[in-house]
């Protein structure tokens, strides 16, 4: 079963489109968007999360239309955008009193075990934390409220490789049950190796390729043997040193 | 609604937006112009959204289970509360500014009365009318929002200030309870309009954001 079926998404600006992009986030997996700056990796987010109108396309999710049921999909998922920082003076405290009133299936025991484990301080202020711990803290509220599916934005961009892995410890287990499912775009092609089930690869606003980590990796076997080499020789352009100099 | 209004005043009201809305206090000032001191309440609610641009409450409340309008709802209720409290706030400043001049000789303009009040509540009206619409066409141009705003806003308020020079209205200035009992049509008829106004805002405003691309 699919909990993401994104169809035909279609985002027309002045200076960029993001072409029919069609792919699926089956049950229990984790699902790498990858693409290089500026491919449509954020716009293909925010289309599907209703952020921007998309100009055409469907996005189902559990099989229900969520432009029709903006609210119970909403209610199901966890959204972390990298680099965004909510509220930054606020102590985690006050912005977790105001989340769980929006949530119907929070789970405050969860929270407070969410909290403990990853080591997180209530009394803190969102600016007393690390890249690391925010992008925990914002796990741990989706997790608080049972979401179905993860939606991450380089959820792991200006972390340490330590805590990195941790976090791709932490997709892997939460995908585990085979009921919650993770969406994740980053640069950071040896995280999706280490965890990833399925890769979409995003080309100039296009899907070039959405296939199992497995079928990605053989069928381009010929470009590279990691899924860096393979990104870096599908990207790269002809390249004139002279106009450098 | 309820934890929509929640976080609006857990997360992105402003500190000063409280301390502006104490600005009935100015009603003690002898010879003042008095619908500054609401005008400070405007400038108090700019506080705040600026506040929730800053915090990225737009992006926080986008993700939440809630429809876009909603959001624009909530804006629009912590702004009636806000401007509600500072009126209520105001009342007894104004009693008392009554009693220290009580035959109504501000030379400035309206005297503590209900005539202010009514005054009071145009501004508002016209305030939210402007800037919220405004602000909503985008979902983070709060400076330029409030200055569009503050062009009607000036202009009813210099009105209201002037209505009192013409010796026909007069009795605009009037402190004493006759006096008052002859403007209370007018505070009537500028609380019917306020609340009359609050949902047409907030719709044309709701309408705009759904337009917006975050």
């Amino acid at each position: 079963m699919n909990t993401l079926e994104v169809r035909n998404l279609r985002k027309v600006y002045p200076a960029f489109t993001l072409q029919d992009v069609s792919f699926t986030v089956p049950a229990g997996s984790v699902t790498g968007l990858v693409g290089r700056n500026g491919a449509g990796k954020s716009t293909t987010l925010k289309s599907l999360l209703g952020l921007v109108h998309p100009d055409g396309g469907e996005v189902r999710f559990c099989g229900m239309d969520t432009a029709e049921n903006e609210k119970a999909f909403k209610e199901a998922i966890g959204v972390v955008l990298g680099g965004i920082d909510f509220y930054p003076k606020k102590k985690l405290k006050t912005i977790t009193a105001v989340t769980k009133k929006f949530y119907v299936n929070w789970d405050e025991e969860a929270y407070r075990r969410y909290m403990a484990l990853f080591a997180l301080d209530e009394q803190k202020r969102v600016d007393q934390l690390s890249n690391g711990m925010r992008v925990k803290y914002l796990i741990a509220l989706a997790l608080s409220h049972h979401a179905r599916l993860l939606i991450l934005d380089e959820p792991t961009s200006g972390l340490d490789p330590v805590s990195r892995d941790e976090l791709v410890q932490l997709f892997k287990t939460l995908v585990a049950d085979g009921q919650r499912s993770v969406l994740f775009s980053t640069h950071i092609t040896s995280d999706l190796e280490k965890c990833a089930d399925a890769i979409v690869y995003i080309k100039e606003g296009k899907v070039y390729q959405a296939a199992s980590m497995q079928e990605f990796m053989s069928t381009n076997a010929d470009k590279g043997a990691t899924l860096e080499d393979i990104i870096v020789a599908i990207e790269r352009r002809a390249w004139d040193e002279r106009a450098f100099i | 609604m309820s934890a929509l209004l929640y976080k609006q005043f857990r997360l992105v009201c402003h500190p000063m937006t409280w301390v502006f809305v104490c600005f009935g206090v100015m009603l003690l000032i002898p010879a003042y112009p008095y619908t500054v001191a609401f005008f400070y309440v405007t400038l108090g609610l700019f506080f705040s959204f600026m506040q929730g641009r800053e915090q990225r409450d737009t992006d926080f409340s986008a993700l939440l289970p809630v429809r876009k309008q909603d959001t624009v709802i909530a804006a629009t209720a912590f702004c009636a509360i806000v401007e509600c409290a500072a009126l209520v706030i105001a009342v007894p400043f104004a009693a008392i500014g009554a009693k220290i001049n009580p035959h109504g000789g501000n030379p400035v303009g309206l005297d503590c009365n209900f005539a202010l009040f009514a005054a009071a509540l145009l501004i508002f009206a016209v305030f939210n009318a402007a800037f919220l619409p405004a602000f909503y066409r985008t979902g983070y141009k709060v400076g330029i929002s409030y200055l569009k705003a503050m062009i009607p806003t000036a202009v009813v308020m210099l009105l209201c200030e002037a209505l009192p020079h013409f010796p026909a209205l007069l009795w605009l200035n009037d402190t004493t309870a006759a006096g008052n009992l002859k403007q209370l049509p007018l505070l009537l008829g500028a609380l019917a309009i306020y609340f009359a106004a609050l949902p047409l805002t907030a719709r044309v405003a709701a309408r705009r954001y759904e337009k917006v691309d975050l």
